[in-house]
């Protein structure tokens, strides 16, 4: 083997750097280095620093990331059959979960909990003073605080996806998938979050939170044209597994202009190439 | 009495795909000290660090689905990790002028926490040549002087041949070296005038 220009020998130079130079090679190199007085300079100097780099004090993780690892691990075991103590003890959870961080909602709901009360007060003290009319009358008013409650819970979501921080957004969408029925404005908020949000964990909660409303065609198309959009191949994936998952006929067109895009990842034009075949069935 | 797991990252990432997510703790056992350093060489800085290499993790279990037979698990693994850090990346530039973030690197004269530990001041000038470099430049060391990763699998992991990737390699070592001996020498400079 023969060294033909400075460049060709800076290959063998990192190459040697890594060990990664066989016999022929080596010699090649040597045989230009002694003929050659900068490269032969560069080597020593940068060999020198290459391996100055390996006495580098490798930095260790704390032991906070392995906590929060193993909770994640945790959170994804599945349930064992519930006791009645784990019954109880899961409300207590998911109660604390529901509970916002956030003062002003506390307060909020804590309010809303005295009107139902004083409302439900008032409705047994109406109940015996005056009979099975006012009873009705209650009925409504109960149904409508009811009313109010599902609307704080919606301000709360929404507005928890609103933050700058992507953990609380993240809370947000989290927050919205535990309410009974979807409302058109929190759906809206969602779709515009798998659209826009800058963070791609947000997005792909929301992706999850809209699988409770995948029979609304308005939603599916709105799919559609977020996948068009989208950058990362994460979201891109996640979003053909919601389209196959609702068996949207109408999505192959969306999904087939990725097969066809060279700048897609090639692991997700495999999958849309597949999620066309599984839809085209 | 615990078992030591011999199936290798492939296998046991093949079977996480297919749906036994047990074996994620066994691959985080192996991986996260690495996958955190590559964060770490990268950033310079502990909690940002932690918070990529979980959200690596995460990433692999949610998408364990795209793992397939043909894969190589490292190749995998640092895609998702490079995908991680260009989303970090980008956010981090929105919410900090580039400018500012790079004299913070360069000229202070402060040593980081993490340079602070290093008993050679030529280690810590060293670190700081390192983190001097671009991206793209100090990606490519990190990778195969401190992952372990060959020219060649470097190469299919960032999209060129392998003797394109020697050839930055060089270049980023040379530039490095550059900035560290400027580094040292404006330092026994600043020693002799105190």
């Amino acid at each position: 083997m023969t060294i033909h220009s400075c460049e060709q020998a800076k290959e063998l130079m990192a190459s040697q750097w890594m060990g990664e130079l066989d016999g022929q090679s080596a010699a090649a190199l040597h045989l230009h280095l002694e003929s050659c007085a900068e490269c032969a300079a560069e080597m020593e100097s940068l060999g020198a620093i290459w391996e100055k780099l390996g006495d580098l004090p490798a930095p260790e993780p704390s032991l906070a990331l392995r906590a929060r690892w193993e909770q994640t691990m945790q959170s994804l075991a599945p349930a064992p059959a519930p006791s009645s103590w784990a019954r109880s003890w899961r409300a207590t959870s998911w109660w604390q979960s529901f509970w916002p961080s956030n003062p002003a909602w506390q307060m909020a709901i804590a309010g809303l909990c005295l009107v139902v009360g004083l409302g439900g007060g008032l409705g047994a003290g109406s109940w015996l003073q005056r009979g099975a009319m006012e009873q009705n009358l209650q009925r409504d008013e109960v149904a409508k605080l009811r009313e109010e409650v599902t609307s704080t819970k919606e301000l709360v979501a929404l507005s928890l996806m609103q933050q700058q921080s992507a953990a609380e957004r993240l809370r947000g969408v989290d927050y919205s998938t535990r309410m009974p029925s979807m409302e058109p404005q929190i759906v809206a908020e969602l779709i515009h979050t798998v659209k826009a949000d800058p963070n791609v964990n947000v997005r792909l909660a929301a992706i999850d939170a809209l699988t409770k409303v995948a029979g609304s065609a308005q939603v599916r198309e709105s799919m559609q044209t977020a996948l068009t959009q989208q950058d990362s191949p994460m979201v891109q994936a996640a979003l053909i597994d919601y389209l196959v998952d609702a068996r949207d006929r109408n999505a192959v067109g969306s999904i087939r202009s990725l097969v066809s895009r060279t700048d897609v990842n090639p692991a997700v034009r495999a999958h849309a190439t597949d999620a066309v075949n599984q839809l085209s069935q | 009495m615990s078992t030591v797991n011999q199936n290798t990252d492939h296998e046991l990432m093949v079977a996480v795909a297919r749906g036994n997510l047990a074996g994620m703790s066994e691959i985080y056992d192996r991986r996260h000290k690495a996958l955190f350093r590559f964060f770490f060489r990268l950033i310079g800085r502990q909690a940002p660090a932690e918070d990529l290499t979980h959200e690596v993790f995460l990433r692999m279990i949610r998408y364990r689905h795209t793992y397939q037979a043909g894969d190589m698990f490292e190749s995998w693994m640092y895609r998702i990790a490079r995908n991680v850090f260009a989303d970090h990346t980008k956010k981090h530039r929105l919410e900090t002028p580039a400018a500012e973030g790079q004299m913070e690197l360069v000229e202070s004269g402060r040593p980081s926490p993490f340079e602070s530990t290093m008993k050679q001041q030529d280690l810590a000038l060293l670190h700081r040549a390192l983190r001097a470099l671009p991206d793209e430049k100090r990606e490519l060391i990190v990778l195969s002087r401190f992952q372990g990763l060959t020219y060649e699998q470097i190469g299919r992991l960032v999209g060129c041949e392998s003797g394109t990737v020697k050839v930055r390699v060089f270049r980023a070592m040379k530039e490095m070296g550059q900035t560290f001996h400027e580094l040292r020498s404006a330092n026994s400079t600043g020693e002799k005038a105190s």
